[in-house]
């Protein structure tokens, strides 16, 4: 009997022993990331989130590829011949499936990706101390610069979009507002950034936003909106104000290939490498560099998801320059099938093998240097130069009355292409504000083309929006015969984020 | 450290106990022989003697003689697998010569419940038990696709890749991260995946209800598969040594020739108004022939088993090799097996060990759905060569202008890539019992299994596709570990006091899960010139890459049941068990899994009097299980650490880092709760035996990642949630009928039914409605319902456009032209948007069946498996492909697009460049998945035992079967039974592996 007992106390003893786990052990951390409460915490914290919004200029829905397509191909300056239909649809107004990916949802959500994490710096970097107060409020400002350029391409495209100022939870279902309010945070951003940005970075830093890019980007708002005063004012500034220290580089190529970059005409720039081999995903060595060119590069040498509309070629062979030649824009601009005779150049190495009228973008490539493309150009995208800042000062200065003053900003940049002033190629246009536009349009395809400026313009110029101007514009570009006055002026927001958010509708007639 | 230190710990206290325990109570006792013997007389050999409510006992001999010691009021039990258990009061007596009727109904099988054993027919719960020899029969990789219509309830799904692990649902789709079940090998948490022999196993449970499962409490949810591995008996070595090829064939598809080819191509561009391609009618290939091989798959197994008076082992070996019916797909294993056993008193010890190395070898994918090899050779024309020298790489693919085409090469896939994965497996458990007293046992078992997993990917240079930019070569490797470690601390009491019988266990768990994983990448490797081969070492080449992670996990747990049985009429089963998580936040990482399950034998009643019905069971039980199947730490949000930016004049590059995927702080654990009632008859003498339950079986708070907002920004998967509640109701039925006709003939025949409706009652989030690409998952409907267009035939005139008009009046597809589809514009607006979109049909089956027919004349037999399922709709993602035009590919033979010269036809006009009649959201593309396939056939011929006597052979035998041979179905697809991994698009058929046809000759020879 004793022996039972003993042998049954030892039974539960040993049993009890057993089930002490210990409970403490289920506290596991994860050894492979830091969390979030563990981060924004130091100075360099600022800097590491920071420089994240950077990087959403290597992501395939903006900057990297996706964006051009609906910028330059979207307008009557490119087309797609693509064999993926659907990417083509999207080019050509023909959306149907409004969730298409690469046509639409990844550059919303990338937009907003951006968006995000400039919200996370300006929530979370306020309470870090730092030891350099002005590093600090530069933090903010160029996070502020850049949640307003996202802020400004979204509002371009979708026009009425949710505003999302906060760093977001899973839950979030955001207010949709507005073009106009859209733009008034883009102002209100800009403007703040405005007063902490430097004039000019040291040479570590180029590529971060200076107080002319604030204000170069605040001239991109106002002129949308016809504000012309207010985006003379900021306009000034660069010109003749107190950052009025740009000038034309003599190159007009040195504005498309990495061998001058950051030049004295860039304004604003992208800063692409090719030293990280990754994807435009967030995976360990995501890439730093542009796709575009591997997109828009002829059949044979790239996807050739994107080519220029020929009009384009004639456009820059209806005036020469005062020794009587091409404009030698024109060579930089497009490869076209009389590229070699006219100034001497193949086509990546190889002679015309395309259609004969058939032409593609050419800056950005980097012909200059290797005979193919892929995913890794290196080659700085100028978002805003100089030039353009020229163009649209005239604009500004036409429209609000002093035709005459505008003159010599347009000469300035038809200058370096060799061609003559204004006044003296086109005498007829005189102080005629409604020709001098007319001119201007023109001007601005030759030395803009390409760029990505060609949406904003056809917006803002109107030109989308009676059936009348569309139609010529369908006579250079014939997508715009599927251009739907009202509706195709915007984007149609994803439907997966109509369908999910009760705080956002569908943008009209979609 | 703290673990090993547990170990040692719990392994000194076993000695302590041990050497107590040796000295173990002794009664008068005297010794009783006799002979065991079949109702016929024929002796039977290594029948199990116990002394009941005691583990004494031995096992007669060869000739069925046995001798026990034991007191003369004592009861002696006489058991063997295949007769019936008898029980014989011993009264004095000294010699007891039994007879034992063969059982062919079982009822007293045992069955395997977790953590303990239960008879067969005291079970309250839904349990199916699947025949080790219907598994073995079948040539498969994993243990899951061999239980494919031999259970009711159970639904598998496998492919045909080499490797590739068969899906298996048990009752339904009961949450949105993944259907497996949980499986459990001899006591050990795991996965039953392909490195898994299932030649070893001698038993498998399928637990489906919550009662059943719940002793498994967070980690049930869908099911558990217990797998009870081969033990020896008792008696000499046996030496069992089996050999299986089988040549494996895939279906093809019908595709059209190169004129046929040719000319509907032409005719796609005319009508486009495109300039046509400039086609290489010079060559003529076939994709298929070069693509697609028959395979060849073979199971090599021998086994030594025996045992002692009070001990048993068995060893196997085994390898499978399937080389795939596509090149460049191989698999291979190799595994080996120990187990062995041993008492002594009241203590016993055993282990299971099994080590595997498994390697398969994939054409390397590249990206998107171009890499399938499946949809590459119906795409790639006939009119474009295997090789081109032109191409850099020397492959043939797509061309401006002559071939226009983004297909990939397979041919050159399988040359330029290489990608492997192997791994080597340890897989064990150590178990040690004691019984103190016949109703007290006490057991450990410390489970442990290890896996070293390698991954290879080799990139040479050279194109596969059209307008693919250069890349130079690259070699991704990986090297990966996981490891899971067990403790378990059972404890278990078991008493009958007159009729009532009582037992009652208690126990703990503790198991411990890490991966991880190192691996690197290099690129521009080097050609070693003497081979021409490159070096795939991570030494040689440029811009290396590394990383690594680890993952851990932690899961404790208390358990506990009650089984309480009144005089075999009434029984009762209460589980709990409580477990703690280290997936969750500390608030909700605790949650307890109750059940209750009860059960009325009917039949044992005095009132109950029947002459057809021998035995009547119904049951009814209720419980509530977890599900904790997300990632390891998806609670916290992370700081994403792997971005840079360029800056600087010098093109400097700089890091970045941010929060990119947001994360649920709140999450819990999911909670099924699960009620089923059920009946249990064995009628005619038990020769006829049905079973039925019906089930209803709620989710709530199911764990998914639904889509959030991209207006969030979050990227890197959506964060989990608990999001949704999902229903699934059913209904089960199984009858099977055995019986012995005479001594040369006897037959089987069995039959099961499955009906299921699933149904999402609620999803959280906000969210209404959850749109995947054709499907929508939205409340009171089953998931990933279809969510397309609906088309209403072709239009024959222009007067037919123009009168298709709205309730205003509107011409609702004023672009169309005759022989375009004809869209119905559902809401009545004038013209066809996504709103036009409806709930069509669904991916579910109405049910499903499983016919399984067998029988013995002589020393022949014969078995068969039919399977079918009913009333599924499936995407056919083949024809989504060839019948569009709007993009090229190659196209079915036979086809008839409308022309006005064809009007009568219900193919559209075909049209190169433009989406109207293409577009992949339409009805066009659903089609009925229904199907009866003949799983498996088989014959086998059993040397008579005289003729083989002589060469000292116990057993030959030689079998020949088929599998997959006859589908009858109306699918134009390659195989109607597919799996496709995401849970929304279940029924979307797009570039599956089919299954492939196999026919295997077999030997096994037994000594």
């Amino acid at each position: 009997m004793m022996k039972k007992i003993v042998l049954i106390t030892a039974m539960i003893g040993i049993f009890l022993s057993f089930s002490s786990c210990n409970e403490e052990e289920l506290n596991l951390d994860n050894p492979n990331a830091l969390t979030t409460d563990q981060f924004w915490v130091t100075p360099n914290d600022a800097e590491l989130g920071l420089n994240s919004i950077y990087a959403m200029f290597y992501k395939d829905g903006l900057w990297s590829r996706w964006l051009y397509f609906r910028l330059d191909l979207t307008s009557d300056e490119g087309f797609s011949q693509s064999p993926w239909v659907e990417l083509a649809d999207w080019t050509r107004f023909n959306y149907i499936n409004y969730n298409f990916w690469e046509g639409n949802a990844v550059t919303w959500r990338d937009s907003y990706k951006a968006i995000f994490r400039a919200n996370q710096v300006l929530a979370y970097v306020p309470d870090i101390e730092f030891s350099d107060s002005n590093r600090k409020q530069q933090i903010l400002a160029e996070a502020k610069f850049l949640r307003a350029l996202h802020y400004y391409y979204a509002g371009l495209l979708w026009e009425n979009i949710p505003m999302v100022l906060e760093p977001s939870t899973p839950s979030d279902l955001p207010q949709q507002v507005s073009q106009e309010e859209v733009f008034a945070q883009v102002e209100q951003d800009l403007n703040e950034a405005f007063a902490d940005l430097p004039l000019q970075w040291d040479a570590q830093n180029t590529g971060r936003p200076t107080k002319g890019a604030a204000k170069a980007m605040l001239a991109k708002v106002y002129m949308q909106q016809r504000r012309w005063e207010e985006a003379k004012t900021a306009l000034d500034f660069l010109v003749v104000g107190e950052g009025a220290n740009y000038s034309l580089v003599d190159n007009y190529k040195d504005n498309f290939t990495d061998l001058n970059e950051n030049n004295a005409e860039s304004v604003f720039e992208i800063q692409f490498g090719d030293q990280r081999r990754g994807g435009t995903d967030e995976g360990p060595n995501a890439a730093v560099s542009s796709t575009r060119a591997q997109f828009f590069a002829p059949r044979g040498i790239g996807w050739s998801d994107g080519q220029a509309r020929f009009w384009l070629v004639d456009a820059f062979k209806q005036e020469s320059t005062v020794d009587g030649e091409i404009d030698p824009r024109l060579q930089h601009s497009l490869f076209y099938p009389s590229l070699f005779e006219d100034f001497g150049d193949k086509t990546y190495g190889r002679d015309w093998e395309w259609g004969e009228d058939e032409a593609w973008f050419r800056k950005g490539a980097r012909d200059y240097k290797r005979d193919n493309e892929d995913y890794y150009s290196e080659v700085n995208w100028r978002m805003i130069r100089y030039a353009d800042i020229l163009l649209r000062y005239a604009e500004v200065l036409n429209e609000l009355g002093m035709t005459a003053d505008a003159y010599q900003y347009v000469d300035m940049v038809r200058a370096r292409a060799n061609m003559a002033p204004l006044a003296e190629a086109y005498p007829e246009i005189g102080n005629n504000a409604d020709a001098f536009l007319d001119r201007l349009k023109i001007e601005r395809v030759l030395e803009l083309s390409g760029e990505s400026v060609r949406w904003e313009d056809l917006k803002r110029w109107g030109d989308l929006e009676s059936q009348e101007t569309v139609d010529e514009i369908a006579q250079r570009d014939p997508d715009f015969n599927n251009f739907e006055v009202g509706k195709n002026i915007r984007l149609p927001i994803p439907q997966v984020e109509v369908e999910n958010n009760p705080n956002l509708e569908q943008n009209p007639q979609y | 450290m703290r673990t090993k230190l547990r170990f040692e710990f719990k392994l000194s206290v076993f000695l302590i106990f041990f050497t107590l325990s040796l000295q173990s109570m002794q009664a008068q006792n005297s010794e009783i022989t006799g002979t065991v013997t079949t109702t016929e007389g024929k002796p039977i050999p290594f029948v199990n003697v116990i002394l009941k409510g005691t583990s004494t006992g031995t096992s007669a001999d060869m000739d069925g003689n046995y001798a026990i010691s034991a007191p003369a009021d004592g009861t002696l039990v006489f058991s063997y697998i295949g007769y019936a258990t008898r029980e014989i009061a011993i009264n004095g007596q000294t010699e007891i010569n039994v007879n034992l009727a063969e059982d062919l109904a079982a009822l007293d099988e045992v069955v395997v419940v977790g953590y303990g054993t239960q008879q067969k027919k005291d079970l309250t719960s839904a349990v199916s038990v699947v025949d080790s020899e219907q598994i073995s029969k079948r040539q498969t990789t994993t243990v899951a696709e061999s239980l494919q219509g031999l259970a009711s309830g159970v639904n598998v799904r496998g492919g045909g890749q080499p490797g590739q692990e068969a899906r298996i649902e048990i009752r339904g789709l009961k949450n949105l991260q993944g259907s497996n079940p949980l499986y459990v090998i001899d006591g050990l948490v795991t996965t039953a995946n392909r490195d898994f022999n299932p030649n070893d196993i001698e038993s498998i449970q399928i637990l489906k209800d919550a009662a059943a499962a719940a002793i498994y409490g967070s980690r049930a949810a869908n099911g558990v598969i217990i797998i009870t591995t081969k033990k020896g008996k008792q008696g000499p070595l046996k030496v069992t040594v089996s050999s299986k090829m089988s040549i494996t064939d895939i279906p093809r598809y019908d595709l059209a020739s190169q004129e046929e080819f040719v000319r509907l191509n032409n005719m796609a561009y005319d009508n486009g108004g495109v300039p046509r391609q400039e086609l290489d009618l010079s060559v003529n290939t076939d994709w298929q022939e070069e693509v697609f091989r028959t395979g060849l798959i073979q199971d090599q197994n021998v086994s030594f088993s025996g045992g002692g008076e009070n001990s048993s082992y068995f060893i196997s070996g085994n390898y499978f090799g399937n080389k795939g019916t596509v090149i460049s797909t191989d698999f291979d294993r190799i595994s080996f097996r120990v187990n062995s056993s041993g008492e002594k008193g009241i203590f016993s010890i055993g282990e299971n060990l099994a080590l595997s190395n498994a390697k398969t070898d994939e054409i390397g994918g590249s990206d998107g759905f171009r890499g399938n090899p499946f949809f590459d050779v119906v795409r790639l024309f006939p009119t474009i060569p295997v090789y081109d020298e032109d191409n850099p790489g020397g492959y043939g693919y797509g061309k401006s202008g002559v071939a226009n085409v983004f297909a990939a090469n397979p041919v050159a896939l399988a040359n330029l890539i290489d990608q492997e994965s192997e791994n080597f497996r340890i897989r064990g458990n150590v178990w040690a019992e004691i019984d103190p007293f016949p109703w007290l046992n006490y057991r450990f078992n410390f489970g442990y299994e290890t896996s070293f997993d390698e991954y290879l990917y080799l990139r040479r240079e050279g194109n596969w596709t059209l307008n693919q930019p250069y890349e130079p070569s690259f070699t991704n490797q990986n090297r990966a570990q996981s490891e899971t470690i067990l403790f378990e601390n059972t404890l278990t009491f078991k008493k009958e006091f007159g009729k009532h019988n009582l037992s009652l266990l208690v126990g703990t768990t503790y198991q411990k899960n890490k991966y991880e994983q190192i691996n690197g990448l290099k690129r521009n490797l080097l050609i070693n010139p003497n081979t021409g081969e490159y070096f795939d070492v991570l030494d040689l080449g440029d811009q290396a890459q590394v990383g690594g992670f680890r993952n851990e996990s932690l899961l404790l747990s208390y358990l506990g049941r009650l089984e309480y049985n009144f005089d075999d009429r009434y029984l009762l089963n209460a589980v709990l068990r409580r477990d703690g998580s280290s997936r969750f936040s500390d608030a909700n990482k605790w949650s307890n899994f109750p059940s209750v399950s009860l059960g009325w034998r009917l039949s044992n009643e005095s009132f109950f009097n029947s002459e057809t019905i021998s035995d009547l069971k119904l049951r009814a039980s209720y419980g509530e299980l977890g599900s904790g199947n997300i990632g390891n730490y998806e609670y916290q949000g992370f700081i994403n650490t792997f971005g840079a930016i360029v800056l600087g004049d010098g093109q400097t590059l700089y890091p970045s880092a941010t929060q990119v995927r947001l994360a649920n702080s709140e999450l819990r654990w999911e909670t099924l709760k699960q009620t089923n009632i059920g009946f249990d008859m064995g009628l005619l003498d038990n020769k006829l035996q049905l079973t039925g339950d019906y089930f209803i079986a709620k989710t709530e708070d199911v764990l998914f990642g639904f889509p959030i907002l991209l207006s969030t920004g979050n990227d890197g998967g959506n964060p989990i949630s608990n999001a949704a509640t999902v229903e699934n109701r059913g209904f089960e039925l199984s009858a099977s009928y055995t019986e012995q006709v005479n001594d040369d003939f006897n037959f089987n025949a069995s039959v099961n039914f499955t009906r299921l409706r699933n149904e999402l009652v609620s999803l959280g989030n906000g969210l209404n409605e959850s749109i995947q690409g054709n499907t929508i998952t939205k409340s009171g409907e089953p998931v990933g319902m279809w969510y397309v267009l609906q088309t209403d035939g072709l239009f024959q005139s222009q007067e037919e456009i123009n009168n298709y008009t709205n309730s205003e009046g509107d011409v609702i597809q004023p672009n169309a032209l005759p022989g375009d589809i004809r869209f119905k514009d559902v809401n009545d607006d004038g013209q066809i948007t996504n709103a036009d979109k409806t709930v069509v049909s669904s991916p579910w089956p109405d049910f499903e069946m499983g016919f399984n027919a067998s029988a013995e004349y002589k020393n022949f037999d014969f078995s068969m498996n039919w399977i079918g399922s009913f009333g599924a709709e499936i995407y056919n993602g083949f024809r989504s492909v060839v019948d569009r035009f709007d993009d090229d590919s190659n196209y079915r033979a036979g086809i008839q697009p409308w022309t006005p010269e064809n009007p009568n036809t219900d193919f559209p006009r075909i049209v190169r460049g433009t989406t109207l009649n293409s577009r992949g959201d339409s009805d066009r593309w659903l089609e009925d998945g229904s199907f009866i396939r003949l799983k498996y056939v088989g014959i086998g011929y059993n040397i008579p035992e005289s003729a083989i006597k002589s060469i000292g052979f116990d057993k030959a035998r030689i079998s020949l079967s088929a599998q997959n041979i006859i589908t009858i179905t109306d699918y134009q697809g390659l195989d109607p039974e597919f799996s496709n991994p995401n849970i929304f698009q279940r029924g979307v058929d797009f570039g599956s592996y089919p299954n492939v046809q196999n026919y295997s000759l077999g030997v096994e020879i037994g000594f």
